[in-house]
């Protein structure tokens, strides 16, 4: 029967090639467009699980770039039981490299502060260096940075060359491969030489990052935390939003959004403060991970709907094409029921017909959507991160197959009803 | 090949169908009630539109009459299941179409073999074909697509591909109307010689009257009724149509 069916499709191979372009776009287009939710999944999961720590952050603030909070805090934290380091953080993004704009993919400077970096027990930069050394001591206050590998081949600099950013030349003391797109964006210095490049309030940091010491539960530190900080306002200097101004326009507008939601234009400090509001957030990996959980949740409804056009136009090429090819076999089905074919066997060759484009739609689209997607990585590998997992393209190609039988369905109805007196009639 | 048991006459009663084309319906058979003896050669004899193809189709289960019955064999199969009509073709009727109707898709020996794909192909019926297709002269040709057979070779694939079933009935619509004279009666003498060597029962429509021969029987329709049913070298006295 399949052999039957596979020679029925040869038979006719411009309509059937059709059929299978169809198919085949439509499954690597859908191979291709769920690559990007599953390529930011897996970015998400990889980034996040080689940061261990907990990070502590403005409330609301999506970013630590969009964050702000006193520099003092971080004594209160170290107080805590369960607590081993607690690494300040300034945030700024970067707007010239090399007197060029940076667009995208995005840079930042990420600034740290050495002495604490370093007695982190993981640390994600320093654990990435491939070349050079990480910050230290030496570097404090300097015009020192470590940056990507990706950075360094972008602006063809290594080691101890000078690399303008913002304007400022700073020498290259170290090059880190994380191989994330979310982490490969950072450049490496001290926080109190960005504090002073970027007019930052020394007062204030953007974040924190807080490696607990694995004697209290990261849940419990949490709450601790939290609970810390419950009721305490966030003391506006009014200088920060300046501070942290990028000058990018979209940027800087949601700052400006940001720092007004915050309460940032109020200058006061002594305003009234609510009891139980919470003016910090403390994220673990796993909070992260949920954050973006949601939104590729919705990336995928998005992706789902993009999809569902492409998959709707392959199920009508499929439908057509059975169509067509039925109507103009209805003296072969009648043939056949003459000589003891039941309705059931149509149904079941036609099926076969539809399956065999479906399933090798749903090979040559997986292949296709795989190898689009290795080509994309490779072409831009700073900017995208698409990933077709193994389960993805199995998922594809049972979807084709089931699309491909679905397709078929109609047209074998319809063959089924037919007279064979009158299919050889016509005959 | 072993012989089957010839099958006991067919028997028609009172058999009327009707079709109804736009709003104009079109009797095609007005109630023939006839005989046809089990392992005869049964020829149906009529001007186009009097109902003979309808007739046959209507002896093969390939639609149902509107009126009457058909009983071969004990059962009528008027009132078989559709499953069960579909066993009767498969396994006790062969047809044979005046325009051969193989599959252009499959060689001579995979059109031979057509009847049997949903069910699978045993290697010995797989033999049985291969046999079929020599009896019928294609030997050399099994492996041949119809559109590279000659009008007589395709149907004598046609006549294979009927014999497989080794059928206790063979239904054949004008078999010779697409060939010249010499490879008609050649195709006649590959029926005949079905129904000596198997038993089968052989119905065929025809315009031709010249392939008729001494002991061969003759149904006449005109307008969908029966005007005759004889055997030449008998009167009609002397004719008894189940005999």
């Amino acid at each position: 029967m399949w052999r039957f069916a596979i020679q029925n499709l040869v038979s006719r191979p411009l309509r059937s090639l059709l059929a299978l372009a169809g198919l085949s776009v439509a499954i690597a287009g859908m191979v291709g467009l769920f690559s990007v939710a599953e390529g930011i999944d897996r970015m998400v999961t990889d980034t996040f699980s080689r940061i261990p720590g907990l990070a502590m952050m403005q409330t609301g603030a999506p970013l630590p770039l969009f964050s702000r909070m006193p520099a003092g805090w971080a004594k209160e934290i170290e107080q805590l039981d369960g607590v081993r380091v607690v690494n300040p953080e300034v945030w700024s993004r970067v707007n010239l490299i090399e007197g060029k704009r940076v667009i995208a993919p995005p840079r930042f400077l990420f600034g740290t502060n050495i002495a604490t970096r370093k007695k982190l027990e993981t640390d994600v930069y320093r654990d990435a260096m491939v070349d050079g050394r990480f910050l230290d001591g030496t570097d404090h206050n300097q015009l020192h940075a470590v940056i990507s590998r990706q950075i360094a081949e972008d602006n063809n600099v290594g080691v101890d060359d000078k690399l303008s950013i913002n304007g400022d030349d700073f020498r290259i003391v170290g090059i880190y491969h994380c191989g994330q797109l979310m982490l490969d964006v950072s450049i490496i210095v001290d926080i109190d030489l960005l504090r002073r490049q970027i007019r930052f309030d020394r007062d204030s940091v953007c974040a924190y990052y807080i490696e607990p010491d694995g004697t209290v539960e990261n849940d419990v530190l949490v709450k601790q935390i939290r609970e810390l900080f419950k009721g305490r306002e966030i003391q506006s200097t009014g200088n920060i939003a300046g501070a942290i101004a990028t000058g990018h326009p979209l940027i800087d507008l949601l700052l400006a959004i940001q720092n007004w939601l915050a309460g940032g234009t109020r200058a006061s400090t002594d305003m009234a403060t609510d009891a139980d509001a919470e003016p910090i957030e403390v994220r673990t990996a796993n909070d992260w991970a949920e954050r973006f959980d949601e939104f590729s949740t919705d990336l995928n409804l998005f992706l789902g709907v993009m999809t569902g056009i492409g998959v709707v136009i392959a199920v009508l090429s499929i439908i057509n094409t059975m169509l067509m090819s039925v109507t103009e076999r209805i003296i072969e089905f009648g043939i056949l029921k003459a000589n003891g074919w039941g309705r059931r066997d149509v149904v079941m060759l036609i099926t076969c017909e539809s399956a065999v484009l479906g399933v090798a739609g749903g090979v040559i689209g997986c292949l296709l959507g795989w190898i689009g997607t290795d080509i994309i990585n490779s072409t831009w590998p700073d900017r995208l991160q698409l990933y077709a997992s193994p389960s993805l393209l199995a998922f594809s190609l049972i979807f084709s197959t089931t699309l491909g039988i679905g397709g078929g369905l109609y047209p074998a109805t319809w063959a089924m009803r037919l007279s064979p007196m009158e299919a050889i009639r016509r005959g | 090949m072993n012989k089957p048991t010839p099958i006991p006459a067919i028997e028609i009663e009172e058999l009327t169908k009707e079709f109804t084309i736009g709003s104009t319906t079109v009797r095609a058979l007005r109630g023939v009630t006839t005989t046809v003896s089990g392992g005869s050669f049964q020829f149906v004899l009529g001007p186009s539109g009097s109902g003979k193809s309808t007739l046959l189709y209507l002896l093969g289960a390939l639609d149902r009459p509107t009126t009457g019955s058909i009983t071969i064999d004990g059962r009528k199969i008027n009132e078989l299941s559709r499953d069960d009509q579909d066993r009767f073709r498969r396994h006790e009727v062969g047809f044979v179409f005046q325009s051969f109707n193989l599959l252009g898709n499959l060689t001579a020996i995979e059109n031979v073999l057509a009847p049997f794909l949903p069910i699978g192909v045993s290697a010995d019926l797989r033999q049985q074909a291969d046999h079929l297709i020599e009896q019928v002269g294609l030997g050399d040709r099994r492996h041949h697509r119809p559109r590279e057979l000659s009008g007589g070779e395709q149907q004598r694939v046609a006549i294979a591909r009927a014999l497989l079933k080794q059928p206790k009935l063979v239904l054949a619509d004008e078999p010779t109307g697409e060939l010249d004279h010499k490879t008609g009666g050649e195709v006649m003498g590959y029926l005949r010689r079905l129904r000596e060597e198997q038993g089968a029962t052989v119905v065929v429509v025809t315009h031709d009257e010249s392939y008729i021969e001494p002991g061969d029987k003759i149904l006449r329709l005109l307008d969908g009724e029966v005007v005759s049913n004889t055997q030449p070298g008998k009167s009609p006295a002397e004719f008894t149509p189940g005999e």
